[in-house]
C-alpha cells in the first residue's frame, strides 16, 4: 500500500485514546468525587448500589459524548500524497485543506508517548519553516504505517518513487546512560544546586528545624527540572548517517525519531561547559528552520555530549565539506580602554562563519554563509565612543546566535561586507536541498 | 523629493582614525535618486554607503510623523500627570510636570529630526543595505535571495502624511530590514522592485 494510492485515515485506535482521554479528565475534574460519601468522621469510598448508580448515571453520558469526539476526530483527518505533495483534509463541518510542498519540508519527526506506545501508535510530525502553526501532525498513526510514512514522505522529498524502501542508516555515535549522567551533573549550576540542597538538609537536621524543608522543595524541583529531564529525554541518545539526512533516536518516556534531511540545519553551536573540558566534552545544539516555539527547546540537540573531536565531525556532517575547527578565530581588538568588551573571537573562510563567546561555558556558533539569511552591524552609543562594533550573521530562530561582538568599527564594517559577498559566492554553488537524491 | 532636504556634503568629512581594512570612502556621485542628506560625525564611516554610491533618504514627511506621534502621547499624558500631580502637591507640581513634559517634547523634536536623517537605503546588485538609527546605529545587509516576502504598511498618521513603511522578511525574525516614511507611490515602487528581484534570485531556505 502507498499513499500515493487511495485517501488514508489515521489509526482507529485513536478514537480510543482521544475518547479515554475525555473520560479521565472529566473524572479527574469531579466525577471521582460522586464516588464519594460523607460520613461523620470524615469522607470515605463505600460502594452502595444508589452511590455506583449515581456515579453510572453521570458518567455514562460523559462517555457517549466521549465516544463520538474520538470517532469525530478520527473521521475528519484525511489524508493521501499527491504528485510531490502532501495532502491533508481536516474538519468536516468546516473542511481546510492542506498541501504540503515536500520540497519545503525541512524535518520529520516519529514521535511516541508512553500511551501510545501501549496501544501500539505513533504520532508523526511534518516540520515546515514558517512558525508554530506550520508544522502538520498526524496523530496517531499505527507504528508500521508511521514508519512507511516517514519512509515515503523523505524518498517522494528526495525526488525517487514512492515504493523506494527506506534508505539504509549507518549508526554513527551512541550516548551511553553513565556518560550522559556525568555529563549533567558535571556542570557548575547543578553543582552549586546540590551543595545548598545537601547544606540546608544538614542545617535541618543538625538543628532539627523542619522549615528547610520549605526552601529545599524548589531546589529539588530545579534539580528534577535541570537533570532529571533532560536525562529521561535523552537516554539511550543514538546519531545515524543516512542518505535521507541525520537521523536521531533518543527517549526514555517518550521515545523520538527525528530525521533532518540534508542541507536543512541552518546553524550549528557547540558547547562546552567549563567542567566538560577536562574530560574533552562537548554538546552539539543546532537550529533547524521548522523548528520553533517549544518544539525548539524539544528537539534542538543533535548530540547531548560527545567527545569534542566527534562533535566536530558532526559539525562537519551538516555542513559538508567545511572544518569548523580549522577556522582561524581572531580574538576582539585590544585596548586598556576596551578591557570590560574584550571578549569572544570571530573567524571565517569561504564556507563558515565561526564565533566564540563566553569564558567559562564556551560557545561555538557556526554558520554556513550559504545559510545566512542577512548581515547586520550594529554599535551602540558606547560602544561608538570606543570605535567598536557588532556584526551578526543572521540564521532563522533557534538556539543559534552568531555575532561577532566588539569589533573595531572598521574592520567590522569589512566583516560585514566580505561576509555578504561570500554569502552571494556560497549560494549560487550551493548544494541543491529539495530532491536531493536526483 | 523631500522638501528642504537635499544638501550635498562629501560624506565622512572628517574621519576617525582607523585601524582595520576600510572601503574605499564612497564617490559623491551616485546613481539619481532621492538626493542624499549626509550623516555627519566622525567615526560614522562604518556606516558610509558602499563605494560608488549614496544613501537613497527617504521623505523628510517622516520627521513631522515622528513629531506628531510624540505630540499625540504628549497630550492625554500632560492633562492627566498635571491634574493629578496639582491635586497632590499644589500648583507648583503642575508646573514642574509640564516643565518636564515640555523638555521631553523638545527632546522627540530633535530626535525625530536626527532619527530621519539616519534612515537611509541602497539598492546593489545583489543585495539591499540598510541604515538607521542615531543612538544605536545599524546597518542591514539583506540578499534579494533571501526575502521570503515584502510588506507595505501605513498606520493612521502616515495615510494622512502620505508616507508609507515598507518591510523586508528573511527567514530570521531578527533581519528587522524595514524603511519607513517613503511616500505612498515609492513604496508601492520600491515593493514591486525588490519582489521582483527576490523571485528572480530566489533559492529557498
Amino acid at each position: 500500500m502507498h499513499f500515493s494510492q487511495g485517501v488514508h485515515r489515521l489509526h482507529g485506535g485513536t478514537a480510543v485514546i482521544n475518547a479515554l482521554g475525555v473520560v479521565v479528565i472529566v473524572f479527574v475534574l469531579g466525577g471521582y468525587s460522586l464516588l464519594i460519601t460523607q460520613t461523620g468522621t470524615g469522607i470515605a469510598l463505600i460502594l452502595t448500589p444508589e452511590v455506583v448508580a449515581r456515579f453510572v448515571l453521570v458518567m455514562l453520558p460523559v462517555a457517549v459524548v466521549a465516544s463520538i469526539v474520538g470517532f469525530w476526530t478520527w473521521w475528519s483527518v484525511k489524508f493521501w500524497i499527491s504528485g510531490d505533495d502532501l495532502m491533508v483534509e481536516t474538519g468536516i463541518l468546516r473542511r481546510r485543506n492542506r498541501r504540503v510542498p515536500l520540497s519545503r519540508m525541512q524535518a520529520v519527526d516519529v514521535v511516541r508517548p508512553l500511551v501510545t506506545r501501549v496501544f501500539g501508535l505513533a504520532e508523526v510530525r511534518v516540520e515546515l519553516a514558517g512558525g508554530d502553526q506550520a508544522e502538520t501532525k498526524f496523530r496517531y498513526l499505527g507504528r508500521a504505517m508511521a514508519e512507511r510514512l516517514r519512509a515515503e514522505l523523505l524518498a517522494r522529498a528526495a525526488g525517487l518513487p514512492g515504493q523506494t524502501p527506506e534508505a539504509p542508516e549507518r549508526p554513527y555515535w551512541r550516548v551511553g546512560f553513565g556518560t550522559l549522567l556525568g555529563s549533567q551533573l558535571l556542570k557548575l549550576p547543578v553543582i552549586g544546586a546540590l551543595l545548598l540542597l545537601v547544606s540546608l538538609l544538614a542545617f535541618g537536621v543538625v538543628f532539627g528545624e523542619p522549615g528547610v524543608l520549605a526552601a529545599a522543595l524548589p531546589v529539588l524541583l530545579g534539580l528534577a527540572r535541570g537533570v532529571i529531564a533532560p536525562l529521561v529525554m535523552h537516554t539511550g541518545f543514538t546519531a545515524a548517517l543516512s542518505p535521507d539526512g541525520l537521523r536521531l533516536r533518543y527517549g526514555l518516556v517518550e521515545t523520538r525519531m527525528q530525521t533532518v534531511p540534508p542541507g536543512r540545519v541552518q546553524a550549528v553551536r557547540v558547547v562546552e561547559p567549563l567542567l566538560w573540558r577536562g574530560y574533552g566534552w562537548a554538546r552539539v545544539d543546532v537550529t533547524v528552520a521548522g523548528y520553533v516555539g517549544e518544539r525548539q527547546a524539544l528537539s534542538s540537540v543533535l548530540l547531548p555530549v560527545a567527545p569534542r573531536h566527534i562533535a566536530f565531525q558532526m559539525v562537519g556532517l551538516v555542513f559538508p565539506g567545511t572544518s569548523a575547527e580549522a577556522v582561524r578565530l581572531l580574538p576582539a581588538s585590544r585596548s586598556w580602554l576596551r578591557a570590560p568588551f574584550q571578549k569572544g573571537a570571530a573567524g571565517t573562510d569561504d564556507a563558515l562563519f565561526v564565533t566564540q563567546r563566553g569564558r567559562m561555558c564556551r560557545r561555538l556558533d557556526v554558520i554556513a554563509h550559504a545559510r545566512a539569511q542577512s548581515v547586520r552591524l550594529t554599535a551602540g552609543p558606547l560602544q561608538r565612543l570606543l570605535n567598536l562594533g557588532t556584526v551578526h550573521v543572521d540564521a532563522p530562530p533557534g538556539p543559534v546566535q552568531v555575532a561577532a561582538e566588539n569589533r573595531d568599527l572598521g574592520e567590522a564594517r569589512a566583516i560585514a561586507e566580505s561576509a555578504a559577498g561570500r554569502a552571494h559566492r556560497a549560494r549560487v554553488t550551493d548544494v541543491r536541498t529539495d530532491r536531493w537524491a536526483t | 523629493m523631500p522638501p528642504g532636504s537635499p544638501r550635498i556634503l562629501p560624506p565622512g568629512a572628517a574621519p576617525a582614525a582607523q585601524r582595520g581594512p576600510m572601503p574605499p570612502p564612497p564617490a559623491p556621485s551616485g546613481p539619481a535618486g532621492p538626493s542624499p542628506v549626509p550623516i555627519g560625525g566622525r567615526a560614522e564611516q562604518a556606516f558610509d554607503p558602499p563605494s560608488g554610491m549614496v544613501w537613497a533618504r527617504v521623505s523628510s514627511r517622516l520627521t513631522w510623523h515622528r513629531r506628531i506621534a510624540v505630540l499625540l502621547w504628549a497630550l492625554p499624558v500632560t492633562i492627566v500627570g498635571a491634574f493629578v500631580l496639582s491635586r497632590m502637591i499644589g500648583l507648583a507640581g503642575g508646573l514642574i510636570w509640564l516643565a518636564v513634559i515640555f523638555v521631553g517634547c523638545a527632546m522627540g523634536w530633535i530626535a525625530a529630526e536626527l532619527g530621519y536623517r539616519s534612515w537611509g537605503f541602497a539598492e546593489r546588485a545583489d543585495d539591499l543595505l540598510v541604515t538607521h538609527g542615531f543612538f544605536v546605529r545599524h546597518l542591514v545587509v539583506v540578499p534579494y535571495g533571501r526575502m521570503q516576502y515584502v510588506d507595505v504598511t501605513a498606520g493612521l498618521l502616515e495615510q494622512w502624511l502620505g508616507v508609507a513603511t515598507v518591510r523586508l522578511h528573511t527567514a530570521a525574525a531578527a533581519t528587522d530590514a524595514r524603511i519607513p516614511g517613503l511616500p505612498a507611490r515609492d513604496a508601492a515602487v520600491l515593493r514591486d522592485r525588490l519582489a521582483r528581484k527576490g523571485e528572480a534570485r530566489s533559492i529557498g531556505l
